[in-house]
């Protein structure tokens, strides 16, 4: 019998499965068609396998670089309810076992990615044989979609590496690379990729290496009760250190793991199937399974290989951002020039790259060799006479409209006519700067977000004149530095900063009213939010928040009114961490030590006591109102792209799906309804619900119908 | 043979042993200077048919600095790159072959200069610890081995100095100042003599440096250990040397009797050096605009305990070779590697007796002072034995073109008893 998608083959008295037969997509993955196969075939060798017709079984990957990347995604998505999840992992289960029940010695041939189902079915056989590809890496990633892995993989991954080790593995999701997976023994053989299914049949039999002494001690160790316990406790407070509770998947991971420790295969099972099915279906899981997609989605480029590369990068301005961009094209491999005006300012552009280079050597990511060849991969310089060399020039000098028009036009007349020229301006015109220059075509806005090497988001700008090939070729490259773009038009604050702006003024008018700093940054981390807004204001510098403040009030209008808050903390020179002090206080490294009693000098007005949920709701409605302006004055296209900014940009919780998701789930009914009482009570101007909103309501339509 | 084009060449800051630059291995005081070069004059990175690198230490990770540089410069990897070694003289090497292929034909654009890292050159092993590792290593019991443990006596951890044997000449066993010794002996050159000539070299140096004449033939590097400092001067010339403090240095090499100090030798410095040639088919192609020609160059031999006249026989041999008498040229940079043989260098060529020894039929003449190492030289600037070869004609190169002269003449004195020289023309007049 033929398959169209998994090989089967009886050859030299050993069978062959190979999956990714004829697959066309980037990666592998399990889908209903598939699984149907693979039990069909299943079936087939569990009669060879009655017959002694067979000396072994090996699953291999037709497909380069990828084993198998688990189930395809939009079956999970696509599970109506638990009763539908529970009936799909039972016929899942029946397979995955009868892999596991065969009496023929069988292996996982594993040479590239091996991802949640492809890792579970790998678990299933007697022994896993890595390559030595550097693409070979084995995780279990369902934990990140907040569900778990349902096909045994939380019932069989300790067996083999033991319990710490499998914890580590199903509550994080992190990939282990081949040889760290022969290491801690998940992988029982490594093998050079070319020769691997050849050399297979040898290593079949071989017996396990032995444990060491240590080894055994430690097995013993993991086995008893009260060691068990003190594991999971730990794993518990590590859990809800990282993810303040907000998330369910981890904690029934431990909860699983823990009831299951004296359980039979199929009650194990059973367990799992029950915890995945109700995984599957909370709000939390459905929220990251849209994030997955709106990821997924914009790391989507159409012809992508017919768009020029990138090989060499220039940074004009090499102050913090200067310094970290020359960092992002250092650390792929696309030797920046630097340039900037005195070897003082270029110092500190290193100092910046070295920096964000410090942690990876650090973690021993990065060897002292390739930190000095990355590092000296930056060309300082002091003239733009080498600037010729370089595909994608990036301007970060300061933010002065005169000042960067004079930059671009000088840079057009060194670099060469197909070079891309682009501005890291976080809140200047981008349509005026295009003015600078002959060719306007070539040129764009590439916001990127502070710092450089932490932040996945960048905003790409375009203006009227902007050639659309430009554009493209400025997604391709942001991916390929792995980073997510969006594209928006230009206006005020682009689509971040404008969102985020109506959020810290907001906090800023809450505290004039009176409510407490830390009431403020607490609502906010009760949201999900990584950090307060006053925490928040203190790294982006009270200085830069006036200067956007004016910004947005000239674009927008009354709406962006801003408080009069961080002019008098900018006037007292409470600037945030960059000079130690501002709603907190810092040490020289930049550590928060406490409060700072200086604002209660200067915020005079009573104690209020306001309760959490008002306060949220003044901080995140004037957001989803914004929004609403942003998506009528077509700044980006849809409701998707506004989340994946706000996620990848501010670190909107993730678990709520984004902002305009999460609206959508509170209902803009509901919204505008609260939005016109604040209107009311409060102001009218901020709370103005925006005629875009107010229409969709009546239309009844939600932010992901559009 | 064809035109041979100096396009361009800059060089690193001259940083004394042990000072900012120790950290930074060969490779990378040459490769950000190809790249610059490159990027500079915008040429594609797989055109380029030849890197070419003098350098005396190789460093056991890197017995090829040359291709390592190709490699690290983002040069294609199809470039190939090589390393040759003429002792002191290794930088001007590199470019007398970049001269050979280019003026041939068989290459048209060419990467030659020179690097080293003298700080990082190593300590070893000496013969009986090195032994005795290898008895330790073949013994199998255990009564073997300790028999071997007992041999061990404390010498055997003096370390052997791999720079110390490197200055020493291994023919006639006379270190480098030993023979700088002799000149000054035989050629009856005073301490005073010698200590003048080694304060004019810092003052010039040091005026060179504040009238910012050197900031254009230096290329800031990359250094510290975070690499997050940038060095754009040289470092190692006393600005405030006399004559006087120089006079109160002891003699190094003959303790009581000798006139070669630490003062008016050359010291062990950190550096590198590139030039990028081109054939003139290149020059077309790429629209080049080079700052001169090498016209030629000549390296002789002569005995190994007087190597520092090297230079006379150089300069002598590339005269005859060109034509052209000492007279005609404008400029000369000739190595400082002591005080004692540069001068002994000038005695000679103006002396027909002295001459004839070195089979010299002739005066050659006299080379004034105001047209020599007229920015310092060695004593001030530092001698990273691998790269002062290329580095003598960059500083020649932009001196000429600032003083709008045709004809300069770098030469240098070389360990083992020879001397190099090579002629070039300004083409910025």
């Amino acid at each position: 019998m033929t398959y169209q998608h998994i090989s089967f083959e009886l050859k030299n008295d050993y069978i062959w499965i190979g999956l990714g037969l004829n697959e066309k997509k980037s990666m592998t993955t399990l889908t209903r068609e598939s699984l149907d196969e693979l039990s069909k075939i299943m079936a087939e060798v569990t009669e060879i396998d009655k017959k002694k017709g067979a000396k072994g079984l090996f699953f291999f990957s037709h497909k380069p670089g990828v084993f198998l990347a688990g189930m395809d995604i939009s079956v999970i998505n696509d599970l109506k309810n638990e009763a539908d999840a529970l009936r799909n992992l039972e016929v899942a289960h029946k397979l995955f076992n009868s892999v596991e029940d065969l009496k023929m010695p069988t292996a996982s041939l594993v040479n590239g990615i091996c991802l949640g189902g492809g890792l579970e079915l790998s678990l299933c056989c007697k022994k896993i044989f890595v390559s030595d590809n550097p693409k070979t890496a084995l995780a279990l990633p369902e934990v990140m979609l907040g569900v778990l892995p349902g096909f045994g993989g939380t019932y069989r991954l300790p067996k083999k590496v033991g319990l710490p080790p499998a914890l580590d593995m199903i509550l994080t999701g992190k990939q282990i690379k081949g040889k760290n997976a022969f290491k801690m023994n998940l992988a029982d053989a490594i093998l050079p990729a070319e020769r691997m299914l050849e050399l297979a049949p040898q290593y079949l039999n071989k017996a396990k290496k032995k444990k060491s002494l240590k080894e055994e001690l430690e097995k013993a160790a993991m086995e008893n009760f009260l060691t068990r316990k003190i594991i999971f406790q730990k794993a518990r407070e590590q859990v809800m250190k990282n993810t303040k509770g907000f998330y369910p998947a981890p904690l029934k991971i431990l909860e699983v793991l823990e009831k299951g420790a004296n359980k039979n295969r199929s009650d194990y099972l059973a367990m799992e199937a029950q915890a995945f099915a109700e995984l599957s279906q909370s709000i939390q899981s459905k929220n990251l399974q849209h994030i997955f997609f709106l990821t997924d989605n914009s790391k989507k480029l159409e012809n992508k290989d017919q768009l020029p590369s990138i090989h060499r990068g220039a940074v004009i301005g090499a102050g913090v951002m200067g310094g970290g961009i020359a960092w992002l094209f250092a650390q792929n491999n696309q030797a920046p020039l630097m340039k900037d005006i005195t070897p003082a300012a270029l110092e500190l552009g290193l100092k910046q790259a070295s920096a964000n280079f410090a942690g990876a050597l650090k973690k021993r990511k990065m060897t002292e060799d390739e930190f000095n060849r990355k590092m000296r991969s930056i060309e300082p310089t002091l003239t733009l006479e080498g600037m010729k060399s370089a595909d994608l020039v990036i301007e970060a000098v300061v933010e002065n409209m005169e000042l960067k028009k004079k930059v671009f036009a000088e840079l057009e007349q060194y670099v060469k006519p197909d070079c891309l020229l682009t501005s890291n301006t976080s809140s200047l015109s981008v349509e005026e700067m295009s003015k600078a220059l002959k060719n306007p075509g070539r040129f764009a806005g590439l916001h990127f977000f502070n710092p450089v090497n932490k932040m996945p988001l960048v905003e790409i700008i375009t203006h009227e004149k902007a050639d659309p090939k430009t554009i493209q070729t400025l997604v391709k490259w942001v991916l390929d530095v792995k980073k997510t773009p969006i594209i928006v038009k230009d206006g005020p604050g682009f689509l971040v900063n404008r969102i985020l702006a109506p959020y810290l003024n907001e906090a800023a008018f809450l505290l004039e009213e009176g409510v407490s700093v830390e009431a403020l940054d607490e609502a906010a981390l009760n949201f999900g939010m990584p950090m307060g807004p006053c925490r928040l204001m203190d790294e982006i510098g009270l200085d830069v928040c006036v200067k956007v403040g004016k910004i947005m009030q000239e674009g927008l209008g009354q709406r962006a009114i801003p408080s009069s808050l961080s002019t008098k903390l900018y006037d007292a020179k409470l600037l945030g961490k960059k000079n130690s002090k501002g709603f907190y206080l810092y040490d020289e490294k930049g550590k928060s030590t406490g409060k700072n009693p200086e604002i209660s000098k200067i915020i005079t007005s009573k104690r209020k006591h306001m309760d959490e949920m008002t306060i949220q709701m003044r901080l995140f409605l004037p957001m989803v109102n914004e929004a609403a302006y942003i998506l009528s004055d077509k700044i980006c296209d849809k409701a998707a792209t506004v989340d994946v900014g706000m996620i990848y940009g501010t670190g909107f919780p993730p678990f709520k799906g984004g902002l305009l998701k999460w609206a959508d789930q509170e209902g803009l009914e509901s919204i505008v309804e609260r939005l016109n009482n604040f209107a009311k009570e409060i102001n009218q101007d901020r709370y103005q619900v925006s005629p875009f909103l107010s229409l969709m309501v009546s239309d009844k339509r939600k932010f992901y119908d559009l | 043979m064809k035109p041979v084009y100096l396009v361009d060449g800059k060089r690193t800051p001259s940083v004394k042993a042990g000072a900012d630059l120790k950290e930074i291995a060969a490779p990378y005081l040459g490769h950000y200077l190809v790249r610059h070069l490159l990027d500079k004059h915008g040429l594609p990175s797989d055109q380029i048919d030849e890197v070419i690198v003098g350098n005396t230490g190789t460093p056991a990770k890197y017995p090829n600095v040359g291709r390592v540089i190709a490699l690290e410069a983002g040069l294609d990897k199809k470039t190939s790159g090589y390393s040759v070694h003429r002792n002191c003289a290794s930088g001007m090497e590199a470019l007398s072959q970049a001269y050979d292929k280019i003026g041939s034909g068989r290459a048209h654009l060419v990467f030659a200069g020179g690097v080293e890292n003298m700080t990082q050159m190593p300590l070893m092993f000496n013969k009986q610890m090195t032994e005795f590792f290898m008895e330790m290593m073949k013994a199998k019991t255990t009564a073997q081995k300790l028999k071997i443990v007992s041999s061990f006596r404390p010498n055997f951890l003096a370390p052997v100095i791999a720079i110390e044997q490197g200055l020493t000449d291994p023919f006639c066993g006379r270190n480098m100042g030993q023979t700088a010794e002799t000149l000054a002996r035989e050629l009856n050159i005073s301490r005073r003599e010698q200590d003048e000539f080694a304060n004019r070299s810092h003052h010039l140096a040091a005026a060179a440096t504040k009238e910012g004449k050197f900031r254009e033939e230096i290329l800031p590097i990359t250094a510290g250990h975070k690499l997050d400092k940038m060095i754009a001067d040289d470092i190692g010339f006393r600005d405030n040397s006399t004559v006087e403090g120089l006079g109160k240095l002891k003699p190094y090499f003959e303790k009581e009797t000798g006139t070669v100090t630490v003062g008016n030798a050359c010291p062990i410095t950190d550096g590198g050096s590139m030039w990028l040639l081109a054939s003139e088919e290149a020059v077309k192609k790429y629209n080049l605009d080079p700052v001169a020609k090498l016209v030629d160059y000549h390296f002789h031999g002569l005995e190994p305990e007087r190597m520092g006249l090297g230079p006379v026989l150089a300069i002598q041999g590339l005269l005859q070779r060109t034509g052209m008498t000492l007279d005609q040229i404008d400029l000369f940079e000739i190595n400082e590697a002591f005080a004692a043989q540069v001068l002994g260098c000038l005695k000679v060529m103006k002396d027909k007796n002295l001459s004839s020894k070195w089979g010299i039929n002739e005066t050659m003449g006299d080379i004034p002072l105001e047209k020599l190492n007229v920015n310092g030289g060695g004593i001030a600037l530092g001698h990273p034995v691998g790269s002062t070869g290329s580095r003598l004609v960059v500083t020649l190169a932009h001196e000429l073109k600032r003083r709008k002269k045709k004809y300069g003449l770098a030469s240098l004195c070389i360990g083992g008893g020879q001397g190099g020289a090579v002629l070039i023309e300004n083409l910025k007049l």
